[in-house]
């Protein structure tokens, strides 16, 4: 099967996944009656309208958070991808930028403060503040020390990762149990009590930094072919590595701000795809965005479906599906 | 053809942490010369071919390519003159040689164009050029190390170089794959591409080049045809051996006559 044919496939799963989606829950609707409630919203006048709580349920509720789940999920996939090219290792994700951690400390901070309670967005906007302020201190402790760029930058992502997580659990330690309890929410990743203002948050963030993402898939291509011989045909490797590791942080950082932690999406849908359609960007980016966004549509759903008491933590059931995943690449060290 | 030379090196030291390299090289490199750049581990031959395609910073001196010094081109621009293929490759196994060989032509396409259909015809002339066709649409992890050393020579020739830099490009080849390449890149210095390729085969090298150019600790300790640099003390001083038979001219009594033999240590 060809790569086009696959991410056309891709496409249609997501497609098939935000229908099962928007059905599956607690409230359940038929695929025909989202097919008039959609039709409706356009302005045709089609077949009986629901009641108003369904209405309701389905359209503010549902339908911005299973988009979200959508985007979120794209982004997780493409920021991994990224980063495994600019880190020339499959095994690389947003966490090597200490992005979660910067998120949590900003998060945790605001939470502390009160500001999440007082301020629309609070808890969010300081999470993405924390989450760029530690990317931009990975890369600058990275650039001053004296060893190879690469494994600087891997090393001093650990450190500033260790070290933010101090400052957290330092800040947690001394907070109120119910503020606690409120970031612990957000830790833990999740898309409940998401809506529209979210939506267009991250589609703001998200999708412009995904089309510079493309629009760079020849440098990118480039850096496929390792540091040395990247340069040696022209790419300014320092320069765009510099890009990209921004665009990844911006992608994370948003992501993160908005959903708390998900791990394994970065990791597991790109390792999948490579294997099906090539690891050239042009292909592999937007199949891992379909299969990134495919797969946090389909964990949002179990996080709400499976429970009829409390939504699961979204970033548990991704955990519970990367982890099993992890030990097979593991196991098959080859396709590592 | 045009006398001026592919590459002028003048006094050029290149110096990695604290130590210099390559300490004060000077040499010129014409059109369609095939040059064997030998020398003991460690006296500064990929170090100095490195600085010659402009990815390492020179310590003192100059090195112009084509004309131009290269402080004064982008990297883009050096890549339009000169390729370097670098030792024992093994990156991007996923991707087909067509689509390796395609990546050659981003110094003439640029980071947001697609390629053309000029970029197109190169890439298939020098995989056909390379003996490739059959094996296109291959992934590079799927070769065979002769194979795949001519996929990443069918890379550099993408660019259109005027300056091919090799670094040990018969490292891991059995003898068959060794002379099949060294055919290839006879056959790409017939065009007027200038061959500059660090060989770690004495015998090999003195076969296949018109120059060869002996490096020890940095320094050129000979330059010159093959058959006088194989009998001058230079070579065998710098690794430590004494060259038997050195009277023989590759051509004539062939390499066999060749033999080395480890010199006693005071």
């Amino acid at each position: 099967m060809t790569p086009r044919r696959i991410t056309g496939l891709l496409a249609l799963g997501l497609l098939l996944s935000i229908v099962a989606a928007l059905c599956l829950g607690t409230v359940r609707y038929t695929p025909i009656e989202l097919l008039t409630e959609g039709l409706r919203a356009l302005g045709f006048s089609a077949g009986a309208p629901l009641d108003e709580a369904h209405t309701i349920i389905l359209n503010e509720i549902r339908f911005p958070r299973v988009l979200l789940a959508a985007l979120i999920g794209g982004a997780l996939a493409v920021t991994g991808a990224l980063l495994q090219i600019v880190f020339q290792n499959p095994m690389a994700d947003a966490s090597l930028l200490g992005v979660g951690s910067g998120a949590a400390l900003g998060a945790v901070i605001a939470v502390k403060l009160g500001w999440s309670f007082d301020i629309f967005l609070a808890l969010p906007a300081a999470a993405f503040a924390g989450a760029l302020g530690a990317a931009f201190m990975v890369y600058g402790v990275a650039q001053s020390t004296k060893s190879s760029s690469l494994t600087s930058l891997i090393l001093t992502g650990l450190a500033v990762s260790a070290f933010l997580s101090g400052l957290t659990s330092i800040v947690l330690i001394a907070s109120e149990e119910f503020r606690v309890r409120a970031v612990f929410f957000w830790l833990a990743g999740g898309l409940e009590g998401r809506g529209y203002i979210h939506l267009a948050i991250a589609a703001a963030l998200i999708v412009p930094a995904c089309l510079v993402i493309a629009i760079l898939h020849r440098p990118l291509d480039l850096l496929l072919l390792g540091e040395m011989e990247a340069r040696a045909l022209g790419l300014n490797v320092p320069r765009m590595r510099l890009v990209l590791l921004g665009l990844a942080a911006l992608l994370s950082g948003a992501t993160t701000s908005i959903a708390g932690s998900v791990p394994f999406i970065g990791l597991m849908a790109p390792h999948a795809m490579r294997g099906l359609v090539g690891s050239r960007t042009p292909r592999l980016l937007p199949a891992s965005f379909f299969a990134g966004a495919a797969l946090v549509v389909l964990s949002d759903l179990a996080a709400r479906a499976l429970s009829d008491r409390y939504d699961l933590p979204l970033g548990a059931i991704t955990s519970l599906c990367g982890a099993p995943y992890l030990i097979h690449i593991l196991r098959r060290t080859d396709s590592v | 053809m045009t006398d001026a030379p592919v590459v002028r090196v003048r006094n050029v030291t290149v110096r990695r942490g604290i130590r210099d390299v390559v300490r004060d090289v000077s040499l010129d490199v014409a059109n369609g010369e095939r040059i064997a750049l030998v020398g003991p581990n460690a006296a500064g031959k990929s170090t100095f071919l490195s600085s010659i395609a402009g990815l390492l910073p020179i310590q003192s001196g100059g090195i112009d390519l084509c004309g131009q010094s290269l402080s004064v081109l982008s990297g883009r621009q050096i890549a339009r003159q000169a390729a370097l293929v670098v030792a024992l490759y093994e990156g991007a196994p996923r991707l087909t040689v067509r689509e390796s060989t395609e990546l050659g032509r981003y110094p003439h396409a640029g980071p947001l164009q697609g390629l053309t259909d000029i970029d197109h015809a190169v890439v298939e002339h020098v995989i056909a050029e390379t003996g490739l066709t059959p094996l296109a649409d291959r992934s590079l992890g799927s070769l065979s190390a002769g194979e795949r050393q001519r996929a990443l020579v069918a890379r550099a020739l993408a660019q259109e170089p005027r300056l091919l830099l090799l670094d040990e490009p018969s490292a891991h080849l059995d003898v068959g794959h060794a002379l099949d390449l060294f055919a290839l890149l006879s056959t790409i210095a017939l065009r007027g591409v200038a061959i500059v390729a660090v060989i770690h085969d004495l015998v090999a090298a003195a076969h296949w080049a018109s120059r060869m150019i002996v490096m020890n600790d940095g320094a050129l300790a000979d330059d010159g045809p093959p058959a006088s640099v194989m009998k001058g003390a230079a070579l065998g001083q710098a690794f430590g051996v004494n060259i038997l038979g050195a009277h023989s001219a590759p051509g004539q009594d062939g390499a066999a006559t060749w033999r080395f033999e480890r010199r006693i240590r005071d």
